[in-house]
C-alpha cells in the first residue's frame, strides 16, 4: 500500500479521492456555466444557462450526424488528425503525452480499485486483485517511458529550437515542467518501491518509496483537480470538445 | 453573474460553443506562421488570433472567471477595450488561421461575433468603416451612385431578361466601378445563348461589409429583400462574378431569411466550367501570357464546406486552363493556404495602409511565378491587388477570369459610355490581332467615401 505514510491511512487516501474528483467536477461544472453565457444560435440572446451550454453543445456536435461525429472523434480527437497535417514532430510530442499520461491515470484508478478490493476483501479476491496488480508493472513501464518520450520531446524543443524557445511563456513553463516533473517522480517512485518491471529492485529502498509515490500522487492530483480546471490549462479538456462542437473545423 | 459595467463586454452574438472556444485554443502558434496581416505587421503579435482569442479570453475572465465570481467583476478598462478593438479590426477575416487551427476553432465566425460586442459598446467599427451602414441605408449601394443606374453599363445591343430562371446578380462594384467584368460576363451569356435576368434597380448591395465588421442590423433589409426580388422573379439558378456576393448570398443570407430559399447560389466561374465541359464555348483566339490565380477567401476558403472543394478552388483554374495559348501556374500559396490580399473584412476601408502592404505581399508571391497576370474572381481582391502592385511598381496586370475567357472567346467587351465611366479604373487586356494588357486610369479620383465594400 504505496500511499500509507505521513500518518494516511487506506480511508483518508479513499476520502482525498472523492474530494479531488468533486473539486476536477466542480471546475467543469464552473467552466460550463461560464460558456453557457453564451447564445445557443446566431443572433439569438446570452443565455447564462449551464444546460442551454450542454444542449448547444451537443447540437452543434452532431449536427451532420452520428458518423461525422464519430470519425471527428476518432480522426481529430483520437488521432490529433489536425496536429499532423501541420507538425509530424509536434504530433508525436502530443500523442506520446496525450496517450501516456491518460493511460497511466487509467492504469492508477485500476490500481486503486485492486487497493480497495484488497482492503475489504471484496468476493474474496484478494490473490487475483494482487496478480492484477503485478501484471499492471508492464504496462506502467511502458507507458511511463512514452509519456517520458513525450515530455522529453516537449522540453528539448523549447531548449533546443530557437523559434520555440523565444516564444515560450512561463504559461509553458508551468504545464510541460508539471508533466515533465510528474514523469520523473513517477519513475522515481516506481524504482525506489522496486517493482519497475525494466529495471528491476535496484534502487529499491522500502522506507522512503511510500513517500516518493506520495509526491508523485500529490503533483498529479494537484495538476489535474486544483490546476486543469481552474486556469488556462483547460484547454485540454475544452481543446477535444471544440474540436467535436465543430465536426472537425474548417 | 452579471457585469457591473453599463457597457458590458459581451451583449449577444457570440454562441456559448464559441465562448468554449476561446478556451480551447492550444497556443501552438501555427496562426502565427500563416496570418497574412502578422505577415506585413511581424512588430505587432497582439494583432494574430491566438493573442486576440487570449485577450478576450482575460477580459471575459475578469467579468466571469473564478476571481470576479469571488469578489465581483472587475471594471473594464476602457484604454484596454479599445487597443482591443484595434487588434481585432487588424485583421481581413481570411480565415486561414480556421484553416490550420489544432483545435478546430472556427475563426472567421468567431471574428464576426466578436466585432458586433465591440460595436454595441461604442468601441467599434474602425475607421471609415462606420460609413458603410450609413451609406448603404441610404442608397443601397456604397458608392452613393443610384440605383436606377444599376444597369447603365449593359451594352444596347446585350440581352438581359426581366425574370427568369437564371439570374446574374452583379455586385455593387461590378455595376459602378469596374464594369469591363460586368459587360465581359453579359457578352458570355448573350454568345452561349443563356436566358438570363437581372435585378437592376431591385438588386441591393449584398451588405457583406456589415457582416465582416460587426453592423449587422442593415443586413437583414438587404438579405430578405434581395431574396424576395430574386423569388418574385421566378429565379433557379443565381451566378455570382463576385466572390464576396457569393459568399454572403450563401451563408449570411439565409440566417436572416426566414422562409424558404428557392434557389441556388452558383459562382459563375463552375456555371462556365460546365458549359467549356459540354463543348458550348467556342474559342476564338489565344491569350498568349503567363496566368497565375488569386483565390478570393470569399469564394474559396470561407464556403468551401458548403460547396465542395472543386467548385470552391477547381472551377476558376479549370476556366483559365481551357482558355488556349494561355499557361498556368499557381502560386506557392494557394487554394485553402492562400495568402489574402487584405481587401476584406472592411480593411481596405478601416485600415487602408494595412490592406496596400496586404495586396504588395500577394503582389511578390504572384512575382515569384513568372506570369504576367493574376487572374481573380473577385473585385475587391482586384481592386487591393492593383493597389499593392502600383505601390511596388510591379508590370503584373489584375484581370478577372471572366475578361480573359470573353476576350479569348472573340467578344466585344466595350464599356458603354455611362455616368460612372469616370470612375472605371482597372486592368484590361484588349485584343485585336494581338492581345495587349493595359491600364484604364480614373479620370475622378477619391470620389469614393469608403473605397471597396467588403
Amino acid at each position: 500500500m504505496a500511499f500509507y505514510t505521513l500518518g494516511l491511512t487506506f480511508l483518508i487516501v479513499i476520502a482525498l479521492t472523492v474530494v479531488v474528483l468533486a473539486i476536477w467536477i466542480c471546475g467543469l461544472y464552473f467552466n460550463f456555466k461560464k460558456w453557457g453565457i453564451g447564445s445557443t444560435g446566431y443572433q439569438d440572446e446570452l443565455r447564462h444557462s449551464f444546460w442551454l451550454f450542454v444542449a448547444t453543445w451537443i447540437h452543434e456536435a452532431f449536427k451532420d450526424g452520428i458518423w461525422v461525429f464519430i470519425r471527428t472523434l476518432i480522426l481529430d480527437v483520437f488521432l490529433l488528425r489536425r496536429t499532423l497535417r501541420r507538425s509530424p514532430t509536434r504530433w508525436i510530442m502530443h500523442m506520446t503525452i496525450f496517450y501516456g499520461f491518460l493511460s497511466l491515470a487509467a492504469l492508477s484508478g485500476l490500481g486503486l480499485f485492486m487497493d480497495i478490493i484488497e482492503h475489504y476483501d471484496l468476493l474474496g479476491l484478494t490473490p487475483q486483485a494482487e496478480m492484477v496488480k503485478d501484471a499492471m508493472q508492464l504496462p506502467f513501464d511502458i507507458f511511463g517511458y512514452i509519456l517520458l518520450f513525450g515530455s522529453t520531446i516537449s522540453v528539448a524543443r523549447r531548449l533546443l529550437l530557437k523559434d520555440v524557445r523565444d516564444n515560450t511563456t512561463s504559461y509553458d513553463v508551468i504545464l510541460i515542467g508539471g508533466v515533465f516533473l510528474i514523469t520523473i517522480t513517477g519513475f522515481y517512485a516506481e524504482w525506489i518501491r522496486g517493482n519497475a518491471f525494466l529495471v528491476g529492485d535496484v534502487f529499491a529502498n522500502p522506507i522512503y518509496a511510500p513517500h516518493f509515490a506520495l509526491i508523485h500522487t500529490v503533483l498529479a492530483l494537484a495538476l489535474f483537480a486544483f490546476i486543469l480546471p481552474w486556469s488556462r490549462y483547460i484547454h485540454v479538456i475544452a481543446a477535444p470538445l471544440t474540436i467535436l462542437a465543430n465536426r472537425g473545423g474548417e | 453573474m452579471a457585469d457591473n459595467n453599463e457597457k458590458p463586454l459581451i451583449s449577444g452574438y457570440l454562441m456559448s460553443t464559441q465562448l468554449l472556444e476561446l478556451n480551447g485554443c492550444v497556443r501552438c502558434k501555427e496562426c502565427m506562421n500563416w496570418c497574412p496581416t502578422y505577415a506585413v505587421r511581424p512588430d505587432r503579435p497582439e494583432i494574430t488570433p491566438m493573442y486576440k482569442i487570449a485577450k478576450l479570453r482575460e477580459l471575459l475572465d475578469s467579468q466571469y472567471g473564478l476571481k470576479a465570481k469571488l469578489f465581483g467583476p472587475k471594471p473594464l478598462n476602457e484604454g484596454e477595450m479599445t487597443k482591443y478593438t484595434e487588434d481585432s479590426y487588424y485583421c481581413s477575416t481570411c480565415g486561414v488561421c480556421g484553416n490550420v487551427c489544432e483545435a478546430a476553432i472556427k475563426t472567421v465566425e468567431l471574428w464576426e461575433a466578436i466585432r458586433p460586442n465591440l460595436v454595441a459598446r461604442g468601441n467599434g467599427p474602425y475607421g471609415k468603416q462606420s460609413f458603410f451602414p450609413k451609406l448603404v441605408r441610404a442608397d443601397r449601394n456604397p458608392y452613393q451612385a443610384k440605383q436606377e443606374d444599376r444597369l447603365c453599363w449593359v451594352p444596347k445591343d446585350a440581352k438581359v431578361e426581366e425574370s427568369g430562371k437564371i439570374s446574374y446578380f452583379a455586385g455593387c462594384t461590378a455595376a459602378y466601378r469596374q464594369q469591363a467584368l460586368g459587360v465581359a460576363t453579359v457578352r458570355i451569356l448573350n454568345a452561349l445563348n443563356i436566358d438570363f435576368c437581372m435585378l437592376g434597380k431591385d438588386e441591393w448591395c449584398c451588405a457583406s461589409a456589415m457582416v465582416r465588421t460587426g453592423q449587422r442590423p442593415v443586413m437583414k433589409e438587404n438579405a430578405v429583400h434581395n431574396v424576395d426580388a430574386l423569388k418574385d422573379r421566378g429565379v433557379e439558378t443565381v451566378l455570382y462574378a463576385c466572390a464576396g456576393c457569393l459568399r454572403t448570398a450563401s451563408i449570411d443570407w439565409p440566417r436572416w431569411y426566414e422562409g424558404y430559399i428557392p434557389y441556388k447560389n452558383v459562382p459563375l466561374s463552375v456555371y462556365l466550367r460546365e458549359k467549356i465541359r459540354n463543348g458550348e464555348v467556342e474559342y476564338k483566339r489565344p491569350i498568349n501570357y503567363k496566368v497565375t490565380f488569386h483565390d478570393p477567401c470569399h469564394s474559396g476558403r470561407h464556403i468551401m464546406h458548403e460547396v465542395g472543394r472543386d467548385w470552391a478552388f477547381e472551377a476558376p483554374r479549370d476556366v483559365l486552363k481551357s482558355v488556349p495559348g494561355l499557361q498556368f501556374q499557381d502560386m506557392v500559396r494557394s487554394r485553402e493556404f492562400q495568402r489574402c490580399c487584405g481587401a476584406g473584412g472592411g480593411v481596405k476601408a478601416g485600415i487602408p495602409d494595412l490592406a496596400l502592404d496586404m495586396g504588395a505581399k500577394r503582389v511578390r508571391d504572384a512575382e515569384e511565378t513568372g506570369s504576367d497576370i493574376i487572374a481573380s474572381t473577385c473585385p475587391f481582391c482586384r481592386r487591393n491587388i492593383m493597389d499593392g502592385r502600383n505601390a511596388i511598381g510591379s508590370p503584373l496586370k489584375m484581370l478577372d477570369e471572366v475578361e480573359i475567357m470573353a476576350q479569348a472567346m472573340g467578344l466585344d467587351v466595350t464599356i458603354p459610355e455611362n455616368p460612372y465611366t469616370k470612375y472605371q479604373e482597372q486592368d484590361t487586356i484588349v485584343c485585336e490581332d494581338v492581345c495587349k494588357l493595359e491600364t484604364v486610369t480614373r479620370k475622378a479620383p477619391g470620389e469614393d467615401i469608403v473605397g471597396e465594400a467588403h
